[in-house]
């Protein structure tokens, strides 16, 4: 059968029985959105306090203590300087993507916005990693030179690779819990990305 | 608010393609009503409003990102909710439109919108406008879209 008849069938389609209330309406639209974007963006910031919290949890004078014991304040300070700076970066990038993401533009660049959110928390993610990965070697080498310093060529060794273990363990937890929070929310969205990105490759 | 008090069907077209069980449909018009309440001030009526309307919610129900209540399909409110009807209105056409509906419900999301805008009569030029893709691509992937409506209808 052809679609003009189905077409047809739809423009005779009976109105929505239960109209909402013009007053329903304006109690709805007070309430609290859930939209994907907004999830990313919450999502971003509580990433951002949970991962900062890591940092506090510690306790920071035996931090510190230790690093000056390895004779690497100055290399903490620095790292920890510009870390800041790269994170609020990320936070002001953030807030600046959350802002722009408006449905009332047109459905392409609607989902690459959305997607460049990702992007962003992506870059973020990795950020983080990497400051981690800097830390453990820091503290790998650090502790190598000086309370470790009696070692063996052998000890040593071993050390390290229990040092790269642990750092690899801690990097594909975080890595994994990524995967599935920002999989799940988007895994949706890609795909209709790509379904209307297909058509301008060819 | 008037206009989209007025313009409420539109919503629940989009509504009922997006989703399948009552919960949901709620769940998203009120979505949509918050888009549109929220974004109404850059509504600057260079389209008819319900040109506007069309865009924001498919937008919506696009990018929503739908809470995980999977429902069982059996509670489906689509085969009951087309019975009542005017007096011209035949049964032939209320089956046509179940079936209509629940082919649709079977499309990919972008499908799903370009068969919407089909079915409300949106001429090529605006349907483009509103996905952000050529009209010559608008055309392609209409015509692959009622290709794939027509297989599920008519297999």
């Amino acid at each position: 059968m052809d679609l003009s008849h189905y077409k047809k069938a739809w423009k005779n389609q009976p109105d929505e029985n239960n109209k909402i209330s013009q007053n329903e309406i304006y109690k709805m639209t007070q309430s609290k959105s859930t939209s994907i974007v907004k999830w990313i963006f919450i999502i971003g910031i509580l990433e951002f306090v949970v991962m900062n919290s890591f940092y506090f949890l510690f306790d920071d004078t035996s931090q510190k203590e230790m690093m000056e014991t390895y004779g690497m304040t100055n290399v903490l300070l620095v790292s920890q300087i510009i870390a800041y700076i790269i994170l609020f970066y990320f936070l002001i990038m953030f807030y600046k993507n959350y802002r722009e993401i408006s449905v009332i533009e047109n459905t392409k660049s609607l989902m690459t916005k959305i997607l460049k959110t990702r992007k962003t928390v992506r870059n973020y993610v990795i950020f983080n990693l990497t400051y981690l990965v800097f830390i453990s070697i820091m503290i790998s080498v650090g502790s190598l030179r000086t309370e470790y310093a009696h070692f063996s060529t052998k000890e040593s060794a071993m050390f390290l690779v229990f040092m790269v273990i642990l750092t690899g363990i801690m990097v594909l937890v975080f890595w994994l819990f990524y995967q599935l929070l920002y999989g799940i929310l988007l895994r949706k969205l890609n795909k209709n990305y790509k379904s209307l990105s297909d058509l301008e490759m060819k | 608010m008037d206009d989209f008090s007025n313009n409420q069907n539109i919503v629940h077209k989009v509504c009922r393609i997006y989703t399948t069980n009552q919960d949901q449909h709620n769940d998203l018009f009120q979505e949509i009503a918050i888009q549109l309440w929220k974004n109404y001030a850059k509504f600057r009526g260079e389209a008819k409003f319900s040109t506007w309307m069309y865009r924001v919610a498919l937008n919506t129900a696009i990018s929503l990102y739908r809470k995980s209540t999977r429902t069982v399909k059996t509670q489906d409110f689509s085969d009951v909710s087309f019975k009542i009807a005017s007096n011209d209105y035949d049964d032939t056409q209320d089956q046509q439109l179940t079936a209509l509906y629940n082919a649709i419900r079977n499309l990919n999301d972008i499908d799903k919108a370009l068969i919407f805008l089909y079915l409300e009569d949106k001429p090529y030029k605006e349907i483009a406008i509103a996905l952000g893709i050529s009209e010559v691509n608008a055309r392609v992937k209409m015509n692959r879209a009622k290709d794939k409506l027509k297989k599920i209808l008519n297999p």
